[in-house]
């Protein structure tokens, strides 16, 4: 049976009565009503809307289920030096999350990603460096519903399983001699609101580089698009042969590659 | 209590107008509901002779907007001896009536024999409904298409188009084609199946005067849209289409072409969107960077070049990825 002494719940109370105050996010440049909350759940502390962060995404969305996002922090990097993560989230998906992908050294604050919307939404980008800010960029996505509550295409083929996590890759360098690195990999990427089906998704990846240099993390969340396909971009002083790229999904299952970076030009 | 209630309404939109004025851009939805309301949605359908009893209702080249009614596709009638043969019926229930109409007004007492739809797409099809349902016919696959998209593609346009769309039900053909040639109210007409826009692409041939309906497989002065194409096949569809005895072609959007330039236009379209999007892909270029490769000059005079190029990128990028990338072996764990 459960006892509550009278002095540890004074204690208590007195915890809930005072609690740290939480920071106020500034108005939202869209008005949306779920702003406090995406802000609070995604950019926790100080947020300031900055135009050096560039988020890249169409007014419309031609495919409800693969939506083009980059997001670009050179600028805001050059003037403010490392970043240490960047966050994607859409307010009126019903999981608002998207991906944190924290760039190494090596790699660039820059990356190409697809996500599902359930319906037209906020997406934003924060990318919060040394100082703790998050500096954040947003743009409103017009779109057909159900993004996010259909199953995914795999679920139509019988063998779907078969070649889950099968990796395709390509690297190479670029005129300014930085290494564009792209990533695409099988995943039905469930987010758990399609009937029958339960959220399974990637949710993992970390890109190091043979010489020891991490390149990036990845957190994914489930509205990341089906058959995850990533783009970054790897400074040219990053060193070694090849990329080992290391994932993993939300019921555990591993997956291991690598990519080869050539050398020569790709232009 | 109707004038009531569009007193009313009128003081709203009047409000409305007040507030957007004063609020600046806060009040965006002000202005954009007024238009809204104050568009009238009825279809001024124009048929202009294309060639002998042969007439075309051209649809705006533009996308599907409000603005349009979605009428943006090549809708056609034929008059044969004892009827009429319609090629695709537009968008919606309301733009398949107003062919309907127009069609009885321009050949009256003329009864409509057959209705060929040239593939599933709504721009070309969601009129079906005002047409009698034994007359309407096209291929199995396109049936088929549409039977299994319409549900989506509904959803689709009733978004885009709103009130447009009232009452719009996609209706498929319940007659599958398989004849190649065929003779309708005493008309004969040549039928082929090609692919490369859609899974199936149906070509019509009068062969009284020689005029090829070549559906969405060409596009004249307007960029092809490519949400279900497939490169290789719509670029041998064009071949094929150029080797056809033709005196006149008229392309799914687009004037008629009795040249052929539609489809030389439409093969140079293709050919450079592959190549750019196919070099962003081997170029590590995220989808967002390919969207804002330049159009070349050529294009420039193109409808909607840039729109279509941007949704082109989406529909193709899968497909591109999986066989530019390079299948990479698990390491072992």
């Amino acid at each position: 049976m459960l006892r509550i002494r009278p002095a540890a719940l004074g204690a208590v109370l007195a915890l809930c009565a005072a609690p740290a105050p939480a920071q106020e996010p500034p108005p939202d440049p869209l008005n949306s009503g779920m702003w406090p909350l995406v802000a609070e759940e995604n950019f926790p502390g100080e947020i300031v809307f900055d135009p050096r962060v560039k988020l890249s995404l169409p007014a419309a969305a031609e495919d409800q289920f693969h939506v083009p996002v980059t997001i670009d922090a050179r600028e805001l990097a050059a003037e403010i030096g490392p970043i240490a993560e960047m966050v994607v989230a859409a307010d009126l998906n019903p999981i608002i999350h998207a991906v944190t992908f924290r760039p190494g050294a090596k790699a660039e604050p820059f990356l190409g990603l697809r996500i599902k919307v359930e319906q037209t939404t906020p997406v934003r980008v924060g990318v919060r460096g040394a100082d703790g800010i998050w500096r954040v960029a947003a743009a409103v996505i017009d779109a057909a519903g159900g993004g996010c509550s259909a199953p995914a295409a795999a679920h139509g083929q019988k063998d779907w399983m078969s070649t889950l996590g099968e990796a395709r890759a390509l690297a190479g360098r670029d005129e300014a001699g930085e290494t564009r690195i792209s990533l695409r990999m099988r995943h039905p990427m469930d987010t758990g609101f399609a009937a029958g089906i339960p959220i399974f998704h990637l949710s993992e990846l970390t890109l190091t580089l043979d010489s020891g240099e991490e390149l990036a993390e990845l957190e994914i969340s489930a509205p990341i698009s089906e058959d995850p396909a990533f783009n970054l971009l790897a400074r040219p002083t990053a060193g070694g042969a090849t990329a080992a790229v290391a994932g993993r999904d939300s019921e555990g299952n591993r997956f291991a590659f690598s990519v080869p970076l050539p050398e020569e030009a790709v232009n | 209590m109707n004038r009531m209630k569009r007193m009313s309404r009128r003081a709203w939109l009047g409000g409305a107008a007040a507030l957007a004025a004063s609020a600046g851009a806060g009040a965006l939805i002000g202005p954009i509901r007024a238009q809204t309301h104050a568009a009238p949605r009825s279809y001024r359908l124009e048929a202009v002779e294309i060639a002998a009893r042969t007439w075309c209702v051209y649809g705006a080249q533009e996308d599907l907007s409000r603005a349009n009614g979605g009428a943006i596709a090549n809708a056609a009638f034929i008059q044969t001896p004892d009827g009429v043969v319609v090629v695709d019926t537009g968008p919606s229930k309301r733009y398949g009536e107003a062919l309907a109409a127009l069609i009885a007004e321009q050949l009256p007492g003329k009864r409509i024999l057959r209705v060929f739809n040239t593939h599933h797409h709504p721009d070309h099809v969601f009129g079906n409904q005002a047409f009698p349902r034994e007359a309407l016919a096209a291929p199995q696959a396109v049936i088929e298409a549409m039977t299994a998209q319409s549900e989506a593609l509904a959803a689709n346009m009733y978004r885009i188009l709103g009130d447009w769309m009232r009452g719009t039900v996609p209706t498929p053909p319940g007659r599958a084609l398989n004849a190649s040639r065929e003779e309708i109210g005493g008309r004969v007409f040549t039928l082929t199946e090609m692919k490369g826009h859609t899974a199936c692409d149906l070509v019509v041939r009068d062969e009284e005067t020689g005029l090829v309906f070549a559906g969405d497989l060409a596009f004249l002065d307007r960029a092809p849209t490519t949400p279900n194409a497939d490169l290789p096949a719509w670029r041998a569809s064009l071949a094929a289409l150029r080797r056809m005895e033709r005196d006149s072609l008229l392309p799914g959007h687009g004037p008629v072409d009795p040249q052929g330039a539609s489809l030389d236009q439409t093969l140079d379209w293709l050919d450079w969107l592959d190549g750019t999007l196919r070099e962003a892909v081997a170029r590590g270029l995220t989808m967002n960077e390919a969207m804002a490769a330049p159009i070349p000059a050529r294009f420039a005079a193109l409808g909607v070049a840039r729109t279509e190029f941007e949704r082109s990128v989406v529909h193709l990028r899968a497909r591109m990825e999986e066989e530019i990338l390079n299948g990479i072996p698990p390491d072992r764990l």
